[in-house]
């Protein structure tokens, strides 16, 4: 038995009724912090004792994500992070299988398919979590090999009733379930008792916003093509949703052209403070430095630096929107200088989940964890600036 | 320190050089600069040479320098100082002559951005001052470095789009009757206004093009003077100024404090106020970057630009000309050049030789700011010893 303390889930900006498709900044780790940061709300960090990220698209095969999941989520350096691949039915086993202080986070960015991620904190007091039952089949009607190429077998039927049905069938469930993860609204509900909420995805992090829909506890089924993973939760957690509503996808470009050049020297340097949102502070005057630095700004002194976490909202001192083409990455994209809320610390970011040039002088927002380019072949991670609601829908000033 | 003249100016075209090389532009634009001097130049009088340039596709650059030019006999320091390369050039050589270390000194300014493809000067000019893993990465491409800056400018003074357009107006049509000038083409306020953006507030005509291109100087001892010509400019006064690289530590974006350095320290050396100026080739690489530039170089009060390009004071007719030559928006903008073909108007326009001349003129002025905005060198000259 698990005992599942709270759930947190993201969705990205952007969208329509079809469900949600990440922005040009977003990939498989940023969707993971925002979802794992949600999950944590208000818990300690140090209370975190292991990471489980399954996801059908880690950003890096050899390279590791693991560093760059736990710098955004401000986790120490020395918590295991496990990088699986899978889908609802390895969170379930993941959730199922976990020590207490472990982050279980399930992200789905598949091309062209449907975005979410959602998370859940496994610990010592909350929700009851027990295994059912498990079946684990072959029939892949859908397929993906480690060249990126998706194939799809196309036959519906025989993926619903000797896919599904048949892994349905081998559990041998004495009651329906409440919800269904891993397979479209309308096949879910065929299957369940009342009528379930629609997920916004199919994939990893389906399971978690299955049990965040749930109106009281019961069974729900974690499914991918013909394995399924049964599990009866005695109640419903406390949820937290990082889930703006959806816009439009803005019009953008992509031209070709040189990569952007990477020197991993300068990268590994900057990584730690970019990644986790820290400044340095000088030991003698307490001035913040962003980024770190070898000679105070203010005093001069050279030692006694030590590092500050930094802000998380703050207000545009001025912003631009870059239209011209610019090879690697999607235009039009805003730049903005922000001043960081009560420090005396202005940070250049990125703005995201805006259409570019609706954000003005004076808008407020929040910092959130973006991938802001891929450098030859390297995510590049860093803060970005997401305007509140009411800023990104009106006419800028820049 | 010895009084200091210049006693040759000259320059290439700037325009697209597909054709030529740094190579092949620096010994043009120094020959054109013998060939001006007005009692001629003996080549082996030259005792030392500076050579401004930012990047080449042709190799090392002081040796460039060298080999092209037939002087493999004296010493040749590069200057690379950001867009302040070229006045940074003329500075350097200044105090050599002033010191008394040589009598004659050669200046030359080239660069090639058009030897990179379109698409691709972004990220590789870039890189060269850019911290590449806080900024570069973003997309901070030239333009972006000076847009934040015009951006907060146009938040908190009463300059609009529109006075930027002015801007670009004045110095296409001061480009007109100058045969060095790229961009040889009048413009209305309206065609500026509904171009292409490239980096909003900036749209097409708001920039400088890319260019190639190369200028030189030959600056001379008061000692020997006499020697070349009765009619020298005099270094009166150069300036460097300095500022925060990053934009996050700048912490008024309305004002170019390194203009405000260089400038004050080439006012003192020269003994004159920005009142007595009569001609400027202030740095326009963006339109709004001139009117910030007008209120650094002290043309007017803060936040008084606007009225002043409005009022049509810095067109050629009005009290303080500026760009006369069309400056980079329209003659151009190769980085290492740019500085001493500022110098090279100037000299003209003190001398009564310029293309579009400002009638008796007898002060003048070079500025360049970059780095992305960290750097600013500044040059006063003057028909006038002093």
């Amino acid at each position: 038995m698990t005992v599942l303390t709270a759930i947190g889930t993201y969705l990205p900006p952007w969208g329509g009724p079809k469900g949600r498709v990440p922005g040009p900044d977003e990939d498989a780790v940023t969707l993971g912090v925002a979802a794992g940061r949600a999950a944590l709300d208000g818990a300690s960090p140090t209370g975190v004792r292991a990471v489980v990220l399954v996801t059908r698209e880690l950003p890096l095969l050899v390279g590791g994500n693991g560093a760059a999941l736990l710098g955004g989520l401000g986790l120490p350096h020395d918590v295991p992070v496990t990088e699986q691949v899978g889908g609802a039915p390895a969170v379930a086993d993941a959730l199922l299988g976990a020590a207490p202080g472990t982050l279980v986070i399930g992200v789905d960015v598949p091309e062209g398919g449907l975005a979410g991620a959602s998370a859940g904190l496994v610990g010592e007091r909350g929700v009851a979590v027990e295994t059912v039952g498990r079946v684990v089949r072959s029939l892949p009607v859908e397929s993906r090999t480690p060249d990126g190429v998706s194939r799809d077998y196309a036959d519906p039927r025989l993926s619903r009733e000797r896919g599904l049905g048949g892994a349905v069938e081998a559990l041998d469930l004495a009651d329906k379930p409440l919800a269904v993860a891993g397979v479209p609204a309308k096949q879910a509900a065929a299957l369940c008792a009342g009528a379930p909420a629609a997920l916004p995805t199919v994939g990893a992090s389906s399971l978690l916003f299955a049990v965040a829909a749930l109106e009281q506890g019961g069974v729900v089924l974690a499914t991918e093509q013909a394995s399924a993973t049964a599990l009866r939760v005695e109640s419903v957690p406390p949820v937290v949703r990082d889930e703006p509503t959806a816009q439009p996808v803005p019009r953008s470009s992509t031209t070709p052209g040189p990569e952007i050049a990477i020197s991993l020297a300068s990268y590994e340097r900057a990584f730690e403070a970019k990644l986790r949102w820290e400044a340095a502070k000088c030991g003698s005057c307490g001035t913040l430095a962003l980024p770190a630095r070898f000679r105070c700004l203010e005093c001069g002194a050279e030692e006694g630096w030590s590092s500050a976490a930094l802000p998380r909202t703050g207000e545009v001192y001025t912003v631009v929107t870059v239209h011209v083409p610019v090879p690697g990455l999607p235009t039009p994209y805003s730049l903005a200088v922000v001043e960081l809320d009560d420090v005396g610390v202005r940070a250049l970011v990125k703005v995201t989940g805006a259409v570019a040039g609706k954000v003005g002088i004076g808008d407020r927002g929040r910092l959130v964890f973006r991938r802001v380019a891929v450098r030859t072949g390297i995510p590049d991670y860093a803060y970005a600036l997401l305007p509140e609601p009411a800023a990104a829908t009106t006419e800028g000033s820049a | 320190m010895r009084r200091v003249a210049v006693v040759g100016a000259g320059m290439t075209p700037f325009a697209e050089h597909f054709g030529l090389g740094v190579k092949d532009l620096v010994p043009m634009a120094v020959s054109e600069m013998a060939a001006h001097v007005d009692k001629g130049l003996d080549r082996a009088d030259i005792q030392a040479a500076w050579f401004g340039e930012l990047s080449s596709t042709d190799g090392f650059a002081a040796g460039i320098l060298a080999d092209t030019c037939g002087l493999l006999d004296i010493p040749v320091t590069h200057v690379e100082n950001a867009c302040a390369t070229g006045n940074d050039a003329v500075r350097n050589a200044t105090y050599a002559v002033g010191s008394g270390a040589v009598d004659v000194a050669l200046v030359v300014g080239a660069d090639k951005v058009r030897e990179s493809s379109a698409r691709s000067t972004f990220w590789e000019w870039a890189a060269m001052t850019r911290d590449q893993a806080w900024d570069y990465p973003l997309g901070l491409v030239a333009p972006a470095n000076f847009a934040l800056h015009v951006a907060r400018y146009l938040h908190e003074s009463p300059a609009t789009r529109e006075h930027l357009a002015m801007v670009a107006v004045k110095n296409h049509k001061h480009a007109l009757p100058n045969p060095k000038a790229q961009l040889r083409f009048e413009i209305t306020v309206q065609q500026a206004l509904d171009a292409p953006r490239v980096v909003e507030p900036f749209g097409l005509y708001d920039c400088t093009p890319q260019s190639d291109g190369a200028a030189a100087l030959l600056l001379v001892a008061e000692d020997v003077v006499d020697r070349y010509t009765d009619r020298p400019v005099w270094v009166r006064g150069v300036g460097l100024g300095l500022d925060r690289v990053m934009h996050q530590h700048k912490r008024d974006m309305t004002t170019f404090p390194p203009t405000v350095k260089a400038v004050k320290a080439a006012y003192a050396m020269a003994g004159v106020t920005a009142a007595d100026i009569d001609v400027a080739e202030v740095h326009d690489c963006f339109t709004g970057v001139e009117l910030i530039s007008y209120e650094d170089l002290g043309f007017c009060e803060r936040f008084g630009a606007a009225d002043l390009i409005e009022k049509g004071v810095t067109a050629v007719g009005g009290a303080k000309p500026v760009n006369p030559s069309g400056g980079l928006k329209a003659k151009g903008h190769p980085p290492g050049a740019t500085g001493v073909a500022q110098c090279v108007e100037i000299v003209e326009q003190l001398r009564g030789e310029a293309a579009n001349q400002v009638d008796g003129a007898r002060t003048g002025l070079a500025h360049n700011i970059g780095g992305p905005t960290a750097v600013s060198a500044v040059t006063v000259l003057s028909s006038e010893r002093g």
